[in-house]
């Protein structure tokens, strides 16, 4: 039952996402506005997934994930500006107008490799994850967990967004990196390319999730439960906890930058505002609020609190606050398995009135 | 000291050679006075102000002074001039400065119709022009006068040293003694001859120690006249900055202190709450926020609704930011809270989304930026030695942090309150098999966390200003102080407070601050690898989980 229902959903949001939203935009009636908007939901959608393995599987409250999702993001954009740059420096290499402004001389030397397309994606990947195993080793290894990990990860993500805001980092400082004109020598400003990217966002959730599935299904992923649900008898059953931990932390730390990196490229700009702690507890929020524990919630939850934030912001952006406020507090203390918890529970209070005897498909039981 | 006296006696013989005609000049001057404000014919006063502009003497320079201003008046036949304006019931009134023969202020104040302004012609005030470095000399304001010292370095005339040293002589504020008397020991030792002379001005500049003698030594040292006594200046540089880096340590350590101890007083009540619920209250800095908001509020009420114009305000907002405060927490905790005991993850989302609404909330009401005026006796600093200034407000605020620490001690250690807290800390269930009640014990620790939030906001309001995200500055940095300290404990609020403090602190003197908050992380991620449980941690089962 549960198989033939899920079907139903991923049909629906294949046939809404890859099928009728492109093909409006390609007649006329969705606009290029709404696609990337979209776009972007999914970029987000691939944070919550690593978000949900972390935490909803793993137990693991990370606050630094908006950190890493910079990360990607910051070297995609590094990639993009380089390549729209005029300003020309001492070393021959065109270095970006913000640099030339700040009476920067030369580009500074962690900026050339970013003149490579292939160069900027892998170290889009491997600075989050060498970031990630590093302060994870020394965490992890301490046996930090819980609150403590939830506040050094905090402070972690507030002494970050401090280092990114200084001019003196050369990465754009306040304003961040912005004024993207090409990727791949194709502008990004046309409708086609909007649309690519878009498209290149969905498949890559998809991917993403298919492999989240796998991994939790996997002894790895049942591994990461056992974790989560009584930390000290896995590792007296032989397990070696911290290995378990922080491969999936590095994993996150992954998602998030790929998230990142797809990410940049169409909103145009990235500034530190995207990685400060309140943006890393709001990723963790669109987990709660979807359902952690289930990767399903983690996307409905990033999808759906991002697409009210566009609306309510437009309609009333003073109370936006509040609303997210409200949001937090009633999901955390009314509906602790979030928006799909409740919906399973509703289908099956239906369910059991119609035929009362099979019990509600075996969805992981939720333990803190 | 005595080198200045040496000098004062040299300065005092270069007037006194001119002494017999002093008193003869003094009348000669008062004449003339009287002619430049009732001019007995047409050119009586252009003559009058010729006379005076070049005896250059200082007792004139007020009168001159308000007549390069256009604001010469007349009062009983006295001349004034006015000062700042104020509102007196709808009418605006000046404070008044008699000129010549003394330069005071009258008693009272009046309005501009009751002054006879006395007209100048421009021409005639151009004949001031060869005074015009001089006439602030006199000014009312210390600052301008400072100013004024500073400026008869560059001054291009011989006799601005006895002008200067006639004036100082007057000199009534302390600072600006200081200043003045370094501008006449540098004029004087740019000019001295011999090796012992200008030693013994060295030795004035050095006694006096004002803001500039550092600079003005090194100059000296480099290209001074007497090259014999260059050695000298050189030698008094070295000590000067060794001093001076002495000093500056005396002040960081102070502002550690005062750092960590507001550090202590936020971390204190989460502590607290920490310890005995186990609840990461992420809206704990919002406490503090409202803390700051009731000071403000209570300074309102009492200066604009009630017009009383005392430091009252302040007194009583003290208690009252601390009931405030803790009744918010007190609502909190029964509303949200009291459900997530032992869902700590959980709990640290809900605040946080409280904390949301509350920033949110109080922006809404209370607009981006308000500020607390510090009340007037915490104005100023106690002055330790000359350039070591402690400021009150930041005495204040360690003064009431030990006052609290020791009170929640004794509250923990010395009463059945806190008994209770810490069997409940210790073992909730145990506890309340032997009929302690938990849920109250509850309630009132989080209304004296959150109380003590209040507090430290209130103190906050004496150093920053009120802004709706103020507790979000300090909050990661006190969780980082519960965190080292260990849960729940008294002691490891203070130590772990003053240290994060203090190296805060002492990290920013060597780099930029941000880099100085990471190195902090880091230090804190290594110091966990030795001491996971913080500073004082739990021993025996109870530490396990």
């Amino acid at each position: 039952m549960g198989n033939k229902k899920d079907f139903g959903l991923y049909a629906c949001g294949i046939a809404l996402f890859l099928i009728i939203l492109p093909l409006g935009n390609v007649l006329g009636f969705v606009s290029g506005n709404t696609i990337s908007l979209w776009g972007r939901y999914f970029c987000f959608a691939i944070v919550a997934l690593g978000v949900d393995l972390i935490w909803g599987y793993t137990g693991i409250l990370s606050m630094c994930q908006a950190f890493f999702f910079c990360l990607g993001g910051y070297s995609v954009a590094m990639h993009i500006v380089l390549k729209g740059a005029t300003a020309s420096g001492t070393n021959g290499i065109p270095m970006p107008d913000f640099m030339a402004w700040n009476q920067v001389e030369a580009l500074p030397f962690f900026w050339v490799p970013f003149q490579s397309f292939g160069l900027s994606l892998a170290l889009g990947l491997l600075i989050p994850a060498a970031f990630a195993l590093v302060f994870g080793y020394f965490i992890f290894r301490s046996r930090i967990r819980g609150v403590y990990m939830a506040i050094i990860t905090q402070a972690l993500a507030l002494a970050m967004w401090l280092i990114f805001l200084r001019n003196e980092t050369m990465l754009g400082g306040t304003n961040g990196l912005t004024d993207f004109k090409t990727l791949l020598g194709l502008s990004l400003s046309t409708p086609g390319m909007k649309l690519g990217l878009y498209l290149v966002s969905l498949i890559t959730l998809g991917v993403a999730f298919w492999f989240s599935r796998k991994l939790v299904d996997s002894k790895f992923g049942k591994v990461l439960q056992a974790i989560r649900d009584s930390e000290s008898r896995t590792s007296y059953t032989a397990y070696r906890v911290m290995h378990y931990k922080l491969a999936i932390f590095i994993l996150a730390a992954l998602l998030a930058a790929v998230a990142g990196m797809l990410y940049a490229p169409q909103t145009g700009i990235i500034t530190p505002g995207r990685m400060d702690v309140r943006a890393s507890v709001e990723m963790v929020m669109w987990v709660a609020i979807g359902g952690r524990g289930k990767l399903k919630g983690a996307i409905l939850g990033s999808l759906i609190v991002n697409f009210l934030y566009s609306i309510c912001t437009s309609l009333f952006p003073d109370s936006w606050l509040f609303i997210l406020g409200f949001l937090f507090v009633t999901t955390v203390l009314y509906f602790d398995k979030g928006l799909l918890g409740m919906l399973e529970t509703v289908a099956a209070k239906l369910g059991s009135k119609r035929k009362p005897s099979p019990q509600p498909a075996g969805h992981e039981v939720m333990q803190s | 000291m005595n080198c200045i006296q040496k000098v004062w006696l040299v300065i005092l013989l270069a007037i006194g050679i001119g002494g017999g005609a002093f008193a003869q000049q003094a009348d000669s001057i008062s004449i003339k006075v009287a002619a430049v404000l009732s001019p007995p014919n047409d050119t009586a006063r252009s003559q009058a102000l010729q006379y005076l502009a070049a005896q250059k003497d200082p007792s004139t320079f007020p009168l001159l002074a308000a007549i390069n201003d256009k604001k010469l008046y007349m009062l009983d036949g006295k001349a004034v001039t006015t000062g700042e304006a104020e509102n007196f019931g709808g009418k605006e009134v000046f404070t008044v400065f008699y000129l010549y023969p003394q330069n005071k202020e009258a008693a009272v104040k009046l309005p501009a119709d009751q002054l006879q302004k006395v007209e100048i012609s421009r021409s005639e005030r151009l004949i001031l022009n060869v005074v015009l470095p001089y006439l602030n000399l006199t000014s009312h304001d210390p600052q301008k006068r400072i100013m004024a010292y500073g400026q008869l370095v560059s001054a291009q005339d011989t006799g601005k040293i006895a002008i200067l040293a006639k004036a100082l002589r007057q000199e009534a504020d302390a600072g600006a003694l200081t200043a003045g008397k370094e501008v006449l020991f540098q004029m004087k030792l740019h000019e001295a001859l011999s090796e012992p002379e200008a030693k013994a001005y060295i030795d004035s500049l050095d006694g006096n120690w004002g803001e500039n003698v550092g600079l003005i030594l090194k100059n000296y040292a480099e290209n001074g006249n007497v090259v014999s006594a260059r050695a000298y200046a050189a030698e008094k540089v070295k000590a000067l900055e060794s001093l001076q880096g002495r000093i500056e340590k005396a002040q960081n350590l102070f502002s550690g202190i005062s750092l960590g101890s507001i550090l202590i007083l936020i971390a204190l009540g989460l502590a607290i709450v920490y310890g005995l619920a186990g609840i990461i209250n992420m809206a704990h800095g919002e406490f503090l926020m409202i803390g700051a908001y009731t000071t403000y509020c209570m300074q309102s009420l009492f200066i604009d609704t009630l017009g009383v114009k005392s430091d009252l305000y302040f007194w009583v907002s003290i208690p009252v930011s601390f009931i405030v405060a803790g009744i918010f927490g007190l609502v909190l905790e029964r509303l949200v809270i009291r459900h997530l005991y032992a869902r700590p993850l959980e709990s640290l989302l809900a605040t946080w989304g409280v904390s949301l609404i509350m920033v949110q909330a109080a922006r809404s009401i209370f607009g981006d930026l308000t500020a607390v005026k510090a009340p007037a006796f915490l104005a100023g600093g106690w002055q330790l030695m000359p350039h070591l200034v402690l400021p009150y407000n930041r005495l204040f605020i360690i003064g009431l942090t030990v006052i609290v620490v020791s009170l929640t001690y004794l509250m923990l250690y010395r009463s059945r309150l806190g008994i209770r807290i810490r069997a409940v800390t210790q073992n909730r269930t145990m506890s309340a098999c032997l009929g302690v009640e938990t849920r109250r014990v509850d309630a009132i620790t989080f209304f004296l966390g959150s109380g003590l939030a209040g507090l430290a906001g209130c103190a906050m309001t004496l150093i920053g200003n009120v802004v709706p995200d103020m507790g979000q500055t300090y909050i990661v940095d006190s969780f980082l102080v519960v965190v080292t300290g260990g849960v729940g404990k008294i002691a490891g609020a203070i130590v772990s407070g003053l240290g994060i403090g203090f190296l805060t602190k002492v990290l920013e003197s060597f780099y930029e601050a941000v880099y100085g908050k990471v190195l902090i992380l880091a230090l804190i991620v290594v110091f966990l690898q030795f001491k996971p449980r913080g500073l004082f941690p739990d021993k025996g089962r109870i530490a396990e989980d």
